[in-house]
This record gives structure tokens, sequence and C-alpha cells, in this order.
């Protein structure tokens, strides 16, 4: 894990990012056009091991790239992303989806599971791009289904069930490969208010239980209640709970 | 910690690439199923064609074989005379004399009626002919009695009639008891025989057949051969045909018409395969129209699943795993039609061929090639929308309307 021909200050740095489950270096993301569109300006950003981030910011705010490029699912202008200490430049299209089946678990607003699978084969394919075994992966996508409270679903397809038990489902998706840390797209945005309290009292449990967790939301009363809060504004981070006070 | 991580690299099985890809054809059961439909008609058509005019064809080969294809048949020809043309009377012997023949019998038609018996009108003859026959004309024509017995020594001097078989049929004769007589020419027949269809003779069918002797004591008929039936070895029976017609007519051989009766039963092969390529191509345009099909309803799908391509590139896919996904989706949806088209006509075969009375007989190589074909037409169906999925951005494939 340490380069010797690095400077002490590169080795410092390497070292540190190791500890981060993520870490956005002073990244851009700009969109060709007339005027040139900065989505994102100057974003740095460090979540370590068993944090709860929530990130918050209206429509248009750069949410929604923001989430893009934390899941390497996009690649910014400028600047560097670092996914559980690996850097993230210079990585091939297909490294880049290694590394997502490997540290990044997403939820997203609208669940996406497949209509045609079960509970626990939807579950079974946040682990299907692994290299893990079918008889391994079913095994651990029910455990992880009881986990989050589905173990007498584990054979329903996603149209047997509600929302709220829908995105659950997804949530257990996006742990069963145990990433670095779980990026929700707004995972309440389709529930009503009592699946979006269960939902949440779900992700405070994880969490608790050592889960990395990124949020994005719109929502700010959702977002009042996270340990540490950042929000985002015309593609900055206008203020980050852990540095309180900073502009 | 720099230089290139080595341990980041998404894996998918092929039994899991196997699973993925029939994920989506198991979800949308009747959609796949009537994409698959144009292959299937098309496979069917294929295997059915070939399994039909190979089933025909064995059939056909079958009987060349059985009655041969060293026949020659001789006839009187056109007369540039006034007079009629006539084989002469001692052709048989002349012919004999060829080497390579090794059976030659004649058989002189006599005019006159065959009736069922003494009180049918005379002129309503039923379209039959009184033949004078040599007794080795059955073993000519490889021909079979159906019933009763063929014209021998004794028999060919007594009025005794053998009938072919439409002869047979016209004349009410279903089997011979031995007692049953028909009226020729004034003269009562009693019928020992009834023959079989004889496929290289079929005027024979439609004739009474008696002995020479009979002809000449009972109906005053002087012997003078109308047709006769030569058998050589079949590798020098181009040569024999050659030297046929200056053998038995010397002096005027375009007096003689010498034909090769297997010519129309080759003819009629011809004709088959004929119609069979008609319809292999027939069939080869419905293969090309359902592989169209299998390709829009990939394109389709890519378009409807642009989420979960989204998905998958999320949880880890790579572009190539996307990209086979798809395309084994394709093979698996023309594939499982291709099975269906070779089971199908397999069916239609056997039935027909059971109809028709004819061996089955399915090709294995229309079989594997209607198994091949239909997989080659999924993987050129599969590629573009393959690619397609492939090429979609993540962030893009995920964004709802």
């Amino acid at each position: 894990m340490t380069n010797t021909t690095s400077t002490d200050r590169h080795l410092a740095l390497e070292n540190s990012r190791v500890q981060l489950a993520l870490s956005l270096e002073e990244v851009t993301k700009s969109y060709q056009g007339t005027p040139p569109v900065h989505a994102l300006s100057e974003v740095s950003l460090s979540v370590e091991h068993g944090e709860f981030l929530g990130i918050v910011g209206a429509s248009g705010s750069g949410k929604s790239t923001l989430l893009h490029v934390i899941g390497t699912l996009s690649r910014p202008t400028t600047g560097s992303v670092y996914i559980n200490g690996w850097p993230t430049d210079g990585m091939s299209d297909a490294e880049l989806s290694g590394l997502r089946a490997k540290h990044v678990g997403f939820v997203f607003q609208e669940f996406f599971l497949l209509s045609g699978l079960s509970a626990v084969e939807n579950v079974a394919n946040g682990l299907l791009y692994s290299g893990i075994g079918i008889t391994e992966r079913l095994d651990r996508s029910k455990q992880m289904l009881e986990r989050v409270g589905l173990g007498h679903r584990l054979t329903h397809k996603p149209s047997e069930m509600s929302g709220g038990e829908q995105q659950r489902v997804a949530v257990a998706r996006a742990l069963v490969h145990e990433p670095s840390f779980v990026l929700a797209d707004e995972p309440t945005g389709n529930l009503d208010s009592v699946s979006t309290d269960a939902l949440m009292r779900l992700f405070y449990e994880l969490n608790t239980e050592g889960t990395t967790i990124i949020l994005i939301t719109h929502d700010r009363e959702v977002a009042e209640q996270f340990p540490r809060r950042v929000e985002l504004k015309d593609g900055r981070i206008e203020f980050d709970s852990a540095y309180a006070g900073a502009s | 910690m720099s230089g290139k991580p080595v341990k980041l690299r998404s894996r998918l099985s092929f039994g899991d690439t196997l699973r993925v890809a029939v994920t989506g054809p198991r979800s949308r059961k009747l959609r796949s199923a009537l994409s698959t439909l144009g292959i299937t008609i098309g496979i069917a058509a294929l295997v059915g064609v070939l399994g039909l005019s190979s089933s025909g064809s064995a059939d056909l080969i079958r009987e060349l074989d059985a009655l041969g294809t060293n026949l020659l048949t001789i006839e009187k020809g056109e007369s540039f005379g006034s007079n009629d043309a006539k084989l002469p009377t001692d052709s048989v012997r002349r012919i004999a004399r060829i080497k390579p023949v090794y059976e030659v019998a004649s058989v002189s038609k006599i005019p006159g009626g065959v009736y069922r018996n003494d009180r049918v009108d005379l002129g309503r003859t039923q379209g039959l002919t009184i033949f004078a026959a040599d007794l080795n004309l059955l073993e000519a024509q490889r021909g079979i009695v159906a019933d009763g017995i063929f014209l021998n020594e004794q028999l060919a001097e007594f009025p005794a009639v053998v009938l072919g078989s439409v002869a047979a049929e016209r004349l009410g004769v279903r089997e011979v008891t031995g007692n049953q007589s028909i009226w020729i020419e004034n003269n009562w027949f009693v019928v020992v025989g009834v023959l079989e269809a004889l496929p290289l003779a079929a005027d024979l069918d439609r004739g009474a057949i008696i002995g020479h002797a009979a002809a000449a004591r009972f109906l005053d008929e002087e012997y003078e051969p109308d047709v006769i039936y030569v058998r050589a070895f079949p590798e020098h029976i181009l040569d024999v045909r050659s030297v046929m017609s200056a053998t038995v007519n010397p002096e005027k051989p375009e007096e003689v018409e010498v034909s090769r009766a297997s010519d129309v039963l080759e003819a009629r092969a011809a004709a088959q395969s004929t119609f069979t390529n008609l319809f292999l191509g027939l069939g080869i345009v419905a293969l090309i129209v359902g592989g169209i099909g299998i390709a829009n309803v990939m394109v389709i799908a890519v378009i409807e699943r642009r989420n979960e391509i989204g998905l998958r590139r999320a949880l880890g896919a790579t572009r190539f795993h996307i990209a086979v996904q798809f395309l084994v989706e394709s093979l698996f949806l023309s594939g499982a039609g291709g099975v269906a088209g070779v089971f199908l006509g397999i069916v239609v075969t056997v039935v027909y061929a059971l109809i028709q009375g004819w061996t089955v007989v399915v090709p294995s190589y229309a079989i594997i090639g209607g198994i091949l074909s239909s997989f080659v037409i999924g993987g050129v169906a599969g590629l573009y929308p393959s690619l397609r999925a492939a090429g979609m951005s993540p962030t893009e494939a995920l964004r709802t309307r």
C-alpha cells in the first residue's frame, strides 16, 4: 500500500486516502456548449468508513452529476475521485465496472428491480458481476433480505410487494456485496411517509452496524437528521456540517 | 498503491451469462414466443421441404432401383412410306442376338373389345386393349402378380387371360376364383391372374393379356410384335440402345422407336427437385423475415430496457457483459425458434410421408443445418441491438422519463 518512490507528501496523501471510503479532490464537471455548463465546480469531499452523509440540494444544484461522479458512472472533467483508496483516474471502463461491482452499492429512487425475478434473485444481482458462484450469491442474498426485514418475502416478485418493500429489496441488493459505501439517490422519493420513516430507520440501523451511507436528497427535513450534512448549490459545496461554519 | 489495480475485474461466468440472457425473454413470454415464430416457420419450412423431398425421392429412387433403369421399349415409329410401319416378325430373335441383352419380351396389340360378359353392348370397351404377350413379359417388366398366376406354356394355348391392374378394376374382378370369365371378341376367356400396376408400361395396366397361341387359335391373329420390352445389362444399356434400331430393322431403322421407360421416372424426380428448390427459396425468405423480426424485437428491448442496462452497469457489468447479454438473448430467441422449427418440420414430414405411404426420411443435414442457421440468424440479428446497448452511457441509461 506504500509507494517508496513517492514524495513524503504524496505518501501521506495516499495513506490518508486509504482510510477513506470516498475522496473527491477538486472535482469539476463541465458540459460542452455555449456557454459551457459547469455542473460541478471544484468539489472536494472526504467520506470516512462508517459515516452517514446526506447531500442536500435543490434540483439543478448538481446533485445528479455528483451522484454519477461519486458512483464512477461518469468521469470528472478535472479533479480526482478515489474510491476506498483506488484512484479512478485513467481507469478503463472495464476497470471502473469492476470497481463498482466491489465497492459501490447503488439505491435508486425508482428501485430498478427486475420484474421477472424474485426478491432473492434481484438481491443476488448485486453479486452477479463479482465472480461469486450462484449458490453463495443466493445464500448471501437470503441473509441480506432477512437483515432488512424481508425474510418472509424471498420468492415474491416485485409486483407482489409494496413500494417500501421493493426499496428494501433494492437496499439489500446494494449491500449484499459489502461495498465501501452505499450511494442512495432520493431513495424515499417514491415512498409514502410511513415507508419513508421505515426506510430511514433501516438506513440508521445499517449505519450503526457499520455501513457507510451517502444519501442524496432534495428534502431538507430528511436531511436535517443526518449525522453529517453537505449542502450543494450551483455545483459547489455550500455547507458541510463536518466543517461547520465553512462557506 | 499507484499503478493499475489488478483485482478490479467484473466477472460473469458462462453459466451466469446464459442465466442472465434468458431472464429477459422469461419475463416477456408471449412477446418472446411471437418473435421466434418467424424463425420457427422458416426452419420448419426448410426441414419439412428437405424431409418431404428426401422421403419422396427416396421412394422414387427405391422404385427406380426395383424397376431398373435398364429396360428399353421398342415400338414402331413413323413411316415415310404409304404403308404403316411395322416391327419385323423376327425382331425378338434379332434383338436377342445383341450380347448384353438378357431378356426380350414382345407384345402384340389385338384389335377388339374386352367385356365383362356377352351382354355388354359392343363398343363399350372401357378403354381396354387385348394384348398377346410372350410368357416372359412379367420378368421383363419385373411385374408382380397380385392374385392368381401369370400365363404359362399350357395356359397360353387356352382361352385364359391375365388382367392388368386397371383392367381388373374396370371389369370388376377383385380376386381370381378360376370360375370367372370375360368376353373377348366372341370368346369366353377365364381370368387366371391379375397383375399389380406396372410403372414402366402403363399401357399393360389397361390390358387383357393372353398367349400368342390363344390369339392365333381363338382370335385368328397372326403373330406380329407391336411393342418389345428389352432388358440389358445396365452398364451396356446405352450401347444397346444405340444399335437397337438398326438391329430390329436394318432397312428402315427410322421406323423403329426406342425409349427408356425409366426416363419418365427420372424426369419426375427432376421435376420434384425443382419444386423443392422453389420451396427452399420460400423457406429462406421466411427465415430472413424471421431474422428481421428478432432484430426488431431486440432493438425495442434495448430501448425499453434502458434502465435495466443502466442498473447492470451500476452493478458492475462492463460494456462487453451488456453486449454479450443481448447477443446471447437474441441467439436464445432464434435458437429456440430454430429448435421448435426443426421439431415442427419433422412432425410435418412424418405426418405427410405417412399419409402418402412414403418411407420417412429426415436428412440429418436438414436438422443440423436448421439449428445452425437459426443461430447464425440470431447472431446477425442481435449484433446491432447488442452493440447499441453496450454503447449506452450508464448515466443516460439510468435516466427516467
